[in-house]
């Protein structure tokens, strides 16, 4: 059948990312769905961008993870490329992980050391309030 | 998979898909089910839940584009044993057990194993993972 629909499992389960600036110095990235081999690609390029934006003026990073409902080893991988580029710019790659969806794969992989991670966001936003990452070169003490 | 491993009289499923990631969430949704089912504590049922898609994607990632995923499912008293298993895309294909998501995989049972099936009588080679996982904590 030439004509049949898109296979509707061809592209996996909806994975959103949305990026805003809630205060001067942090740039927040709201992630929701199901982070696996499938959907990881998605969290990769929001959050590539995320630190990019973050990168040109020396914000902070925030990844909202509240509304993840399950993250495999490839999203956890995602994760921690991000923090190690976070932290190669001086900075920490900030976590809103709450519930045992999220909070259980980093606990058993330890890779919740290598993250700063919050409750809820307005706790992440509150404990990042200056810039984590450092100034291009020639913008230093202006 | 032996028939004494599945014909026992208890309670086993057994979920077969097309060998494909995009199917992956469907098995670790039976998983966690069956685990919720079985009183694993909250804990033991996200990392079995995690350690059947870490085993289905390394799986799928080996497996023959036409190949099924066949994924049996034995719920014992205080545990699940896991066994899923495809057709390999070659006649040696070996599962790579120096990476990251294997280091996850091994962390998160309680016991993992390669089984690697050569293709006799002109049915293919397969390649398949089992793995044990408690209801709650074991000492390791």
């Amino acid at each position: 059948m030439s004509d049949a629909a898109p296979d509707p499992f061809g592209v996996g389960l909806p994975l959103d990312t949305q990026l805003s600036r809630p205060r001067p110095g942090s740039v927040l990235l709201a992630v929701d769905g199901e982070i696996d081999t499938l959907t990881a690609a998605r969290l990769q390029a929001g959050l590539d961008e995320a630190v990019e934006a973050a990168r040109a003026d020396g914000a902070s990073v925030v990844a909202d993870l509240s509304g993840v409902t399950f993250l495999a080893s490839s999203g956890l991988a995602v994760l921690i490329g991000a923090a190690r580029r976070l932290a190669e710019l001086g900075g920490r790659l900030h976590l809103v992980a709450a519930s045992r969806a999220v909070t259980r794969p980093l606990q058993v992989t330890g890779a919740d050391a290598l993250f700063d991670i919050h409750d809820d966001v307005a706790a992440a936003l509150a404990t990042a309030p200056f810039p984590d990452v450092a100034p291009p070169p020639g913008e230093v003490g202006r | 998979m032996s028939d004494a491993e599945t014909l026992d009289g208890m309670s086993t499923v057994e979920v077969r898909t097309s060998a494909t990631a995009a199917l992956i969430p469907t098995i670790r949704a039976v998983a966690s089910d069956l685990a919720a089912r079985a009183d694993f504590d909250l804990d033991a049922i996200s990392d079995l839940r995690m350690a059947v898609d870490e085993a289905c994607a390394t799986l799928v990632d080996a497996a023959d584009p036409t190949s099924v995923l066949q994924c049996r499912f034995l719920v014992r008293p205080e545990r699940i044993r896991v066994h899923a298993e495809v057709e390999a895309a070659k006649a040696d294909t070996v599962l790579s057990t120096d990476t990251f998501g294997w280091r996850v995989l091994q962390t998160l049972a309680d016991d993992v194993e390669v089984l690697h099936e050569a293709g006799v009588d002109g049915r293919r080679a397969t390649v398949g993972i089992r793995l044990d996982k408690s209801a709650g904590d074991v000492p390791r």
